[in-house]
């Protein structure tokens, strides 16, 4: 049944190379080069799909990235099916398959279709008004909304396609290739200029590329052959990279702008293997040069939605471009001149044209009398009322307008068609300009908004800047562009140019119908299915802003933005609300251009690559020995180590026990590491540190605790001094950098004064440390010249020391109240020292652990981990700290913040132990704290911070931050949970070892 | 002995990207302000100390590359033995640390090198570097330190298409495996 | 994405700075001798102004240099930039 719909001279398709895809599930051929959308032309289907709100049968509409319409699911496979996307734009491909989208359970019967006959009833904002109540009914509602409305079907499994990111730095971009763009690329090229050209077709040309007509002429040549020619001439440049299949999708400030190009999307299935899908281009220009073009504008009146309705201009590329037919019988509705440019394309390929219904008075352009030459039929200042068909468009009834173009006149003229192209004049695509913070003006004469002022280094040439002639775009590029540029490019100067202009110029944003408005449907967002009768509803309502009435009425939000009705909305409203255009204003035009796929996003950091990792020297120790890791920022942490089947509890416990009985060893590599040199690092310490640093011996370790200014604890380490003027910084592991940054902070803007330079180390130096009763026989048998007695060597001091002739810090300080020593050697030998005091160790029974026993471990003893029994509402005072205060220090980071009004009240949250009373029972952290059960609503005291069970005191212990702690020593607590509630004591936060025995043990 | 362990970064070779790793060498931060300790630093090292930021001088021997106002990044171009190593670090400590001039600090395993070479290194670096290097390329010896997927990067223009790029070690292997995913798809 | 000209290394992507706040409030030489409410309004009171503002930044991956900036907070025109210890260059 497939007329032949195909022209067969077409430079553009190549018509020896079929290919077949599926639509609906149907097999059908199309040509390389065709879109999908010109392919379904092609074979005469124009219904694609299902409008989303009354479900009508709907066609295709445009020819590129404005369509409303036809947007389909493509691919069915669950991990690459692509909804939302618009066949217009598609490629089509060997192997295609795409289907319709919002119809159940097909395009041609859609059981929501009975939406349209309620639609009186279902007027704008419905889905607000009507499902708002009872609250309680929603979840029953959004189930039946989801499943009738909603667009396409997202992908269900992981994106197997590859996804790419670039960052591009170039003097001049160039956006859009139409005939304004590739002038401008050719001039920045010539004159040197590091230049990049960027279209979204396959094709760079634009609209001209394929403007073939006696009316326009450059040079006697027509505009399309010198347009051909001058593409031809750009390969010669190499400072000028074109990418073609890239659209812009965001412009930013500082002329940042974001583009996806597209690489194997119009391949064949079998060669998108394996190779990079999308490619999302980080641009920074020094000058944006943006030639986007304009959007034809459709026309409102009744019924203008039905299948075959094509914006014209979209009919003539179909024909002079793709070489498809989108009817055999074609009518036009016009309100300006470039109708006829598609009538007369029509004629030539053989078309016949009806009738142009044109809205204006008799008109004399060139164009038109062109066309009246070839003797088209056309109905001066008259409209068409309604249209016929419900699957595709079969008539268009025709009535005179009255003068005033409010009303229509006379008789009917009913005409049989298959097709209605139609123009409302043309829209400049001004959406980048506005994303990158343009400022747009109002040009009365023919509707339009046009760049006025940017902050940035940026220009609009050709008709994306409002200028729709030829000789208009050659001109005023030219000059523009060499102003812009600073250059002075001779080359188009004298350029003969024939270009039809129109003269006559009229436009009604609503045209009048013979029946009562109420009983038609003009249709303004086709995608979001909104009319006229909405947006005149919501100004009834009292909304007077244009974003409130898009918002309630959904205008322009659909996934095309509404590029196709954002300007008939506005100007609905400012005829209705008797305002001007101008003063109205328009939405903002939000990134992105259309829409991006999350696959070009997120780029290659997936899988492996979503996070970076950051791994310590004896990573590949802890792999081998079947540690679980933890995340610890960006680190990969040794968790726990099972044995056999443990679990972490089982694990934990083991390592606990083994760590305190005998000994145990740990990577703690991650510590932060500040290397401070400088002959006022004591007095730099004395201001960071809440204690005193002065008079620390050369070769001693001291603990310290850092606060922010507002006194509330920030981080804590141990400092060792190295010599006189040397120390060595520890941080935690997730503070490292962050602690660098603020003391480089106060370095370089408080203290200029002070002689201090500060290096991270943090990887220089691996860090073992080994703790437990008998960590001084394994550090014997691994340094056995080291001197280990407490009096040469006590606790929290250094030495220097050799392993094997590589130079060493031995530190002996303790996180776990156990005699402990910490190895800081080069990383490269990190791992090789490990396994040395492993195997020294094994005598002992040396058991390694995680970051989980080191926590238990600490929590016996009481030690805060800072962001974990802090969060940055903690004083030392509240910590129960007061000890580590300096009281004869003058001032240092914090201080006179620990004496305003909120830190002395007595009430604050203070840290304390917690013991449940069945030993057993092991509190969850988090867990608030009350001190009541019956009350409601009952006050919460404080939450646990940090619960273990302790295998070295065989029972549960926990600590806490409770309001007045310090004072409720003693006092029983409860726990309440979801079934039951624990009972607690409070008590003092060191469970173990209070006297510090077993630091010399 | 103790044994030497590094990431692992083979020699990769994709097309017109080698990426290759030379350790150990020795590198060292050098921080200070004044003038003395800048003239003091060209003598130990027979290097005039660059000053021009994003710069770099070169010996047989070594690099000094500028990061700071006060802060450089010293290293040597070969592998270097221990002994070696430890004398010049010690030479440096003593004559600039203790002397009170700034301060010396052996960061030799802090970083991990890996050099870049060949045609397509920019086209690599412009995967994950937001930083500009239309210039760079062009100029020998110049320095930048920027974020090459989000890790901090100091990279090092030696010759035309041969960059050293230094990345912190426990950064390394996760960038070193990131740029073989890149460069294995240019 | 803002692109920063850094007093010491030159023009560079926003995303090698971080933020530092409002710029110009010293912290004061003697805390100890300040009351409750002349302390707070150092720790806590910060102008966010629409318009022109005096901003920190730190070049963090970089040179790790602090300075400041003249920043319209209404249009993020970055109007200059100065070093640290330097008066603004504008009125």
């Amino acid at each position: 049944m497939t007329k032949n719909l195909r022209i067969t001279n077409n430079k553009f398709i190549d018509q020896t190379s079929r290919i077949s895809f599926k639509f609906d599930g149907k097999i059908l051929y199309g040509f390389k080069g065709d879109t999908l959308a010109s392919a379904l032309l092609a074979n005469n289907i124009h219904l694609v799909g299902r409008s989303f709100k009354y479900h009508r049968p709907r066609g295709i509409m445009a020819c590129g990235s404005e369509e409303p319409n036809a947007i389909v699911q493509v691919g069915k496979d669950a991990s690459m099916t692509e909804p939302n996307t618009r066949a217009t734009e598609i490629e089509l491909y060997e192997g295609l398959e795409a289907s319709s989208q919002n119809c159940w359970p097909s395009v041609n019967f859609d059981v929501g279709a009975i939406n349209n006959f309620f639609s009186p009833i279902i007027p704008a904002a419905f889905y607000y008004k009507t499902f708002m109540w009872p609250a309680n009914f929603w979840k029953l509602y959004e189930y039946f909304i989801r499943k009738s409305a909603g667009l396409g079907k997202s992908p269900t499994k992981p994106d197997k396609d590859i996804y790419d990111h670039r960052y591009l730095h170039c003097d001049v971009l160039v956006v859009g290739g139409g005939i304004s763009g590739i002038m401008a690329a050719k001039t920045a090229a010539k004159n040197n200029l590091n230049t990049v050209l960027i279209d979204d077709k396959n094709i760079l040309g634009g609209t001209t590329i394929f403007q073939q007509n006696e009316c326009f002429k450059i040079n006697n040549s027509y505009s399309n052959d010198w347009l051909k020619k001058e593409i031809d001439t750009l390969n010669s440049f190499k400072n000028l990279t074109i990418k073609t299949r890239t659209s812009l999708a965001a412009y930013h400030s500082y002329n940042y702008l974001l583009a996806k190009e597209n690489l194997t999307d119009h391949l064949d299935l079998n060669e998108k293997k394996d190779k990079i899908r999308q490619r999302l281009w980080k641009i920074r220009a020094k000058k944006v040069i943006i030639s986007t073009g304009a959007i034809e504008r459709p026309l409102i009146f009744n019924n203008n939605d039905r299948p075959g309705i094509i914006l014209s201009s979209s009919i003539k590329k179909y024909i002079d471009f793709y070489g498809v037919k989108c009817g055999q019988k074609i009518s036009l509705f016009t309100n300006n001149d470039s109708a006829y440019e598609t009538a007369i394309s029509l004629n030539s390929s053989g078309v016949s044209v009806n009738s142009v219904v044109d809205i204006r008075d008799k008109t004399n352009s060139l164009i038109v009398k062109q066309a009246e030459k070839l003797g088209i039929k056309i109905h001066w200042k008259s409209t068409i009322v309604n249209t016929n068909g419900y699957k595709k468009i079969n008539a268009i009834e025709i009535m005179k307008l009255s003068d005033d173009g409010t009303a229509v006149v006379g008789k009917k003229i009913n005409e049989k068609c298959d097709c209605l192209g139609i123009s409302g004049g043309w829209t400049p695509r001004v959406h980048l300009f506005t994303q990158s913070g343009g400022k747009l003006k109002f040009r009365d004469k023919d509707n339009v908004f046009v760049p006025d002022k940017s902050e940035l280094d940026q220009i609009s040439i050709g008709s994306c800047n409002g200028d729709f002639e030829l000789d208009e775009v050659i001109k005023n590029t030219v000059n523009l562009i060499n102003k812009f540029l600073k250059v002075n490019n001779s080359a188009y100067e004298n350029l003969e140019i024939i270009s039809s202009k129109e003269i006559d110029k009229k436009n009604i944003w609503l045209l009048p119908s013979d029946k009562p408005l109420g009983k038609t449907k003009p249709f303004l967002d086709f995608q979001n299915d909104s009319t006229a009768i909405d947006v005149k509803l919501a100004l009834r309502e009292g909304f007077k802003s244009i974003e409130h009435v898009k918002r309630y009425t959904t205008t322009g939000m659909a996934t095309d933005q509404g590029k196709l009705s954002n300007m008939h909305a506005l100007g609905i409203i400012a005829e209705t609300a008797g305002v001007k255009m101008g003063e109205l204003g328009t939405t903002t035009f939000r990134p992105p251009y259309t829409p991006l796929t999350f696959g070009a996003i997120v780029g290659r950091n997936v899988g492996e690559f979503f996070d970076i990792t950051r791994k310590t020297p004896m990573h590949d120790w802890h792999v081998e020995n079947k540690a679980e890791f933890e995340n610890v920022g960006q680190w990969k942490r040794a968790w726990y180590y099972p044995i056999e089947n443990e679990n972490m509890y089982e694990a934990v416990q083991r390592e606990s026990k083994a760590a305190r009985d005998s000994a145990g060893i740990l990577d703690a590599s991650t510590l932060g590491k500040i290397d401070i040199q400088g002959t006022d690092a004591s007095e730099f310490l004395n201001r960071v540190y809440t204690n005193a640093w002065s008079k620390l011996e050369i070769g001693k370790c001291r603990y310290g605790l850092m606060l922010n200014e507002d006194g509330m604890v920030y981080d804590d380490g141990v400092t060792t001094r190295l010599s006189e003027n040397h120390y060595l910084m520890t941080t935690t592991t997730g503070g490292a950098a962050n602690v660098l940054s603020k003391l480089e902070d106060y370095l370089q803007t408080e203290w200029p004064e002070l002689d201090v330079y500060l290096t991270s180390v943090t990887d220089h130096y691996g860090t073992i440390s080994i703790c437990g009763p008998n960590s001084k026989k394994i550090i014997s048998k691994v340094i056995p010249d080291l001197d280990l007695s407490d009096k040469e060597f006590p606790h929290m001091s250094y030495k220097n020391a050799l392993i094997d002739n590589i130079k060493c810090r031995i530190m002996r300080i303790s996180f776990t109240g156990e005699h402990s020593y910490e190895i800081n050697i080069q990383s490269s030998y990190a791992k090789s020292v490990w396994e040395k005091c492993f195997e020294a160790g094994k005598d002992f029974n040396i058991t390694p652990y995680g970051t989980e026993t080191m926590h238990l471990l600490r929590a016996e003893k009481g030690f805060i981990i800072a962001g974990q029994d802090t969060d940055g509402t903690m004083t030392p005072v509240d910590l129960q700290m007061d000890w580590i205060i300096s009281k004869k220090k003058y001032d240092f980071i914090g201080k006179r913040s620990l004496y305003r009004s909120d830190t002395i009240r007595e009430d604050r949250k203070q840290l304390v132990g917690l013991l449940t009373d069945d030993p057993k029972e092991i509190l969850e952290e988090g867990a608030q704290i009350v001190a009541e059960t019956n009350k409601q609503p009952v006050e919460m005291l404080g939450h646990v911070t940090s619960s273990y069970f302790s295998p070295n005191l065989n029972k549960s212990i926990a600590l806490a931050v409770i309001k007045n702690g310090k004072k409720l020593k003693g006092q029983k607590m409860f726990v309440p949970m979801k079934n039951k509630t624990i009972n607690v004591t409070i008590t003092d936060t060191v469970f173990l070892d209070k006297e510090n025995k077993r630091l010399n043990a | 002995m103790l044994n030497f362990n590094n990431p692992v970064i083979d020699t990769k070779e994709y097309s017109e990207i080698r990426i290759s790793k030379t350790e150990p060498i020795l590198k060292m931060n050098l921080r200070g302000k004044n003038r003395d300790f800048i003239t003091k630093i060209g003598k130990e090292l027979s290097i005039i100390t660059p000053v021009d930021p994003n710069t770099s001088a070169s010996n047989e021997k070594l690099n000094l590359l500028w990061l700071s106002p006060d802060e450089w990044l010293l290293y040597s171009n070969h592998m270097i033995d221990l002994k070696d190593a430890n004398f010049l670090d010690d030479k440096l400590f003593n004559e600039i640390s203790k002397k009170k001039l700034g301060s010396v600090t052996n960061v030799s395993d802090h970083w991990i090198m890996i050099n870049l070479n060949g045609k397509k290194v920019f086209e690599l670096l412009s995967a994950g570097c937001p930083y500009n290097f239309n210039n760079f390329k062009n100029s020998k010896g110049a320095v930048t330190q920027t974020l090459f997927n989000h890790i901090d990067v100091i990279i090092h223009n030696k010759n035309v298409n041969d960059l050293n790029l230094f990345v912190r070690r426990s950064f390394s292997e996760h960038l070193f495996l990131w740029m073989n995913d890149a460069a294995s798809r240019i | 994405m803002f692109l920063i000209n850094c007093p010491y290394c030159g023009e560079r992507d926003q995303s090698e700075f971080t933020a530092g706040g409002e710029a110009h409030i010293v912290r004061p030489k003697q805390p100890t001798e300040l009351s409750d409410d002349q302390w707070a309004e150092f720790l806590f009171m910060r102008k966010n102004i629409k318009g022109v503002q005096l901003e920190r930044w730190n070049h963090s991956h970089g040179c790790r240099k602090w300075f400041n900036m003249v920043r319209d907070t209404s249009n993020d025109r970055i109007h200059a930039v100065y070093k640290m210890g330097q008066k603004p260059p504008i009125e």
